[in-house]
């Protein structure tokens, strides 16, 4: 292949169904109606609590799955504030569970569970002080994404027909859908502060208020769990983490950044974790993906692209299972998949014998923050507009990595459990068997990479475009 | 009408530059709305800036090539009167935020002990880095944020630099402002055999600014880039020129953990009144 000159035209991308993630998994059939099942409406919806950052409000495919009252920010307030509560109104009963067992022999968990439970109380108000909440929507891109894949609902909403074209009616459609359209999805947002106490806080919370599957899309800062190979090093008679550390962590870290790891599992033999196992190929995955046992609940999930070959950024073996997600280009010793159809596509020194046939341009489009801010922008300046969408392309963007396809197993249980398959009662580690029931290994040279479908079966890659 | 049903009537297509919501042809084919076959085609051309997966490090686009490495962004920016309004504007949710007074005089004490076993070890060999880092600490310089980022060279991105001039700006004040609730003598004052490695700035010790700064620095940029690999680097990086700052003998470890706790519950009064320079910030990484 050569380079396209300045006046050539290049192929164009092949277009593909927005929810070709949803064919894949077997949840939609490709004429988009439900592969077998009918929406359901269980006595108590499933909740999915997504401990990533914070989600946008006013989404009308993610607005009825988000459970405003309990969404929780941990960002900026110590002990967490309720960023969508009235502010001047007590927390009333949250219905609570007993997360005491979770903590036995974990001092500094048992502590701040103490504390936790003593800031939720019934008479508690929403807020401490004059605190905000970091929770406002403009900077909630990831956390959108991750929602929207989760347990977006199909919708209609208002428009403004001027800038629409087309007959919309004053309505507009919006056929989007997450995995699991009646799941309950709980924001639980934190910072991305290299001290555990908040992301203990975080897990003790979802375990709080009875969370049903808790997505982690994202990496803990772990000083030592987040690249394993540490813990075995020692340089100049000092431990390695320590010598490479700006700054030296005190015991008590040291002592809960432990705790932390034995928490995530302890959570997870109540309820499944579903973790993002990273994008740079990382070996049995990113912390705390990389938890992820036969013994226990937590889930390390890859990611395949839609021609059925696992993303270039993804491990294809030593996971526990992987999702749908959007392809990247690779370019080293152990693989060449490049995009042939990227317009400033130079193949000097690309050998001819290379992956480039297994790089699928298929995205994958999640929920994006309306308007401003987000992955998508708008073409409008200023806030949206309270009278209907002016638009509807800020409102999704593209989305991928590890990210997208942890989100969307974490939807795939989720929607499991709402169909009944898998008894909320019987754990993580039964979530995790009912999901690795879902799944076939793919084809011989693609590692133990597998793909859950609802139902059982193989999965239908769509992608089948030559460039 | 079970919602699901929407899902038969129109579907999102993507193409290369765009998300086509096409209806289904079952439900508007031949209508009035006069479409081709295949359903009526509303459009949006709304740039997608992302595909998210955390690749967004280092781009490095280099357009300012002739810069010097040792050059690193223009520190200048004029007075940032419309942000500095818009936080005066927003004053009762940052005056008063609950950050505990100063600690007693004898757990300052004990804090000065620690101090001076800092000022010992600072002058011993191995501690030469840190000498030179808290030297080019004590001026306004960025590079200790903009190196985790991964730009500390690169063209490309002046609004990032600017963003984070701003912040220095304003929270510069706002850390004044409860340092003169308290007006916590120096650590030296207490400790006279303290001798500070630099001078000592001629405003109260509760809470550290230097502290202050730069971890609101790196709460901001978790809430602008949490995909950023260096998104907990920045605390690292902020951590490191807090505590310089003890080991310089002008600010006690309290200051240090009050400059912290202040970054964080002022983020989101800073990220409402620096909003449009966040989101120009961003469109440099997006």
């Amino acid at each position: 292949m050569t380079a396209y000159g300045q006046n050539e035209t290049r192929p164009t991308y092949p277009a593909h169904d927005a929810l070709w993630h949803l064919v894949m998994m077997g949840v939609l059939k490709p004429d988009h109606r439900p592969n077998g099942w009918t929406l359901p409406a269980p006595a108590r919806p499933t909740r999915v609590a997504l401990i990533d950052t914070s989600v946008a409000r006013g989404h009308p495919n993610l607005e009825p799955a988000l459970n405003e009252a309990l969404a929780f920010d941990l960002f900026s307030t110590r002990f967490g504030a309720f960023p969508w509560r009235e502010p001047d109104v007590a927390l009333g009963n949250l219905g609570l569970g007993d997360s005491g067992a979770l903590v036995a022999e974990l001092p500094h968990c048992t502590a701040l569970l103490v504390e936790l439970k003593k800031r939720l109380r019934p008479d508690r108000m929403p807020r401490i002080g004059t605190i905000r909440p970091a929770a406002g929507p403009t900077f909630s891109a990831h956390g959108t994404a991750a929602a929207g894949l989760i347990a977006a609902r199909p919708a209609r909403e208002d428009a403004l027909d001027a800038h629409l074209p087309g007959a919309t009616g004053g309505r507009i459609t919006l056929p989007y859908m997450g995995v699991d359209p009646s799941a309950e999805l709980v924001p639980i947002s934190t910072n991305f502060d290299p001290d555990p106490e908040a992301l203990i806080l975080a897990f003790l919370y979802a375990d709080l208020i009875g969370a049903d599957v808790i997505v982690l899309p994202r990496i803990l800062p772990d000083p030592l769990r987040t690249v394993p190979e540490l813990p075995a090093h020692d340089i100049a008679g000092a431990a390695f983490a320590d010598a490479v550390a700006p700054s030296p962590l005190g015991q008590a870290q040291w002592e809960m950044w432990d705790e932390l790891a034995q928490l995530i599992v302890n959570v997870s033999q109540r309820r499944p974790v579903v973790c993002a196992a990273g994008n740079a190929n990382e070996e049995f995955g990113i912390y705390p993906a990389n938890l992820a046992d036969d013994d226990n609940g937590v889930i390390a999930v890859g990611a395949v692209n839609a021609r059925g070959w696992p993303c270039s950024y993804s491990p294809a073996s030593g996971l526990t299972i992987w999702g749908p997600s959007s392809d990247g280009e690779r370019f080293d010793r152990a693989e060449i998949r490049l995009d042939e159809r990227r317009h400033d596509y130079d193949p000097t020194g690309v050998p001819s014998e290379n992956a480039n046939h297994r790089f699928s341009p298929f995205s994958l489009i999640a929920t994006d923050v309306p308007g401003r801010g987000g992955y998508a922008t708008t073409p409008f300046a200023g806030p949206e507009s309270d009278d209907g969408l002016r638009e509807y392309g800020s409102y999704f963007c593209r989305f991928g990595g590890t990210s997208g396809a942890a989100a969307l197993i974490g939807g795939f249980l989720s929607l499991g459990l709402s169909l009944g398959q898998w008894d909320r009662a019987a754990g993580g580690i039964a979530a995790r068997t009912w999901l690795l029931a879902q799944a076939s290994p793919l084809d011989a040279g693609r590692g133990d990479a597998r793909v859950p479908v609802l139902g059982g079966g193989d999965p239908v890659f769509p992608d089948d475009s030559t460039p | 009408m079970n919602c699901l049903e929407i899902l038969t009537e129109a579907r999102f297509t993507v193409t290369e530059v765009a998300l086509r919501l096409e209806a289904m042809e079952a439900t508007f084919a031949a209508a009035a709305t006069g479409a081709p076959t295949g359903g009526a085609a509303l459009f949006a051309l709304n740039r997608n800036r992302n595909r998210n997966r955390n690749r967004n490090r280092n781009r490095n686009r280099n357009r300012n090539r002739n810069r010097t490495d040792a050059a690193g962004p223009d520190l200048a920016i004029l007075e940032p009167w419309k942000e500095r309004a818009k936080l005066h504007e927003l004053v009762a949710d940052w005056i008063d935020l609950p950050l505990a007074p100063p600690p007693e005089p004898d757990q300052l004490r004990d804090e000065a002990l620690e101090l001076l076993e800092k000022q010992y070890r600072l002058r011993l060999p191995e501690e030469a880095p840190r000498r030179e880092e808290i030297l080019t600490e004590a001026e306004l310089e960025l590079s200790r944020y903009l190196r985790p980022l991964g730009v500390e060279t690169s063209g490309g991105y002046e609004a990032t630099s600017h963003l984070m001039l701003v912040v220095m700006a304003l929270t510069d004040e706002i850390g004044l402002r409860y340092k003169a609730r308290w007006n916590l003598p120096r650590p030296n004052q207490v400790e006279p055999r303290l001798r500070p490695f630099i001078a000592q700035p001629a405003h109260a010790s509760y809470p550290s600014n230097h502290s202050f700064q730069s971890f609101a620095l790196a709460f901001l940029f978790c809430r602008l880039l949490p995909e950023h690999p260096a998104s907990s680097e920045l605390f690292r990086s902020a951590r490191r020129i807090a505590e310089n700052r003890e080991w310089a003998g002008v600010h006690y470890a309290s200051d240090t953990q009050a400059g912290y706790e202040l970054a964080r519950m002022v983020t989101p009064v800073l990220e409402e009144v620096l909003e449009p320079l966040m989101l120009a910030a961003q469109e440099e990484w997006f």
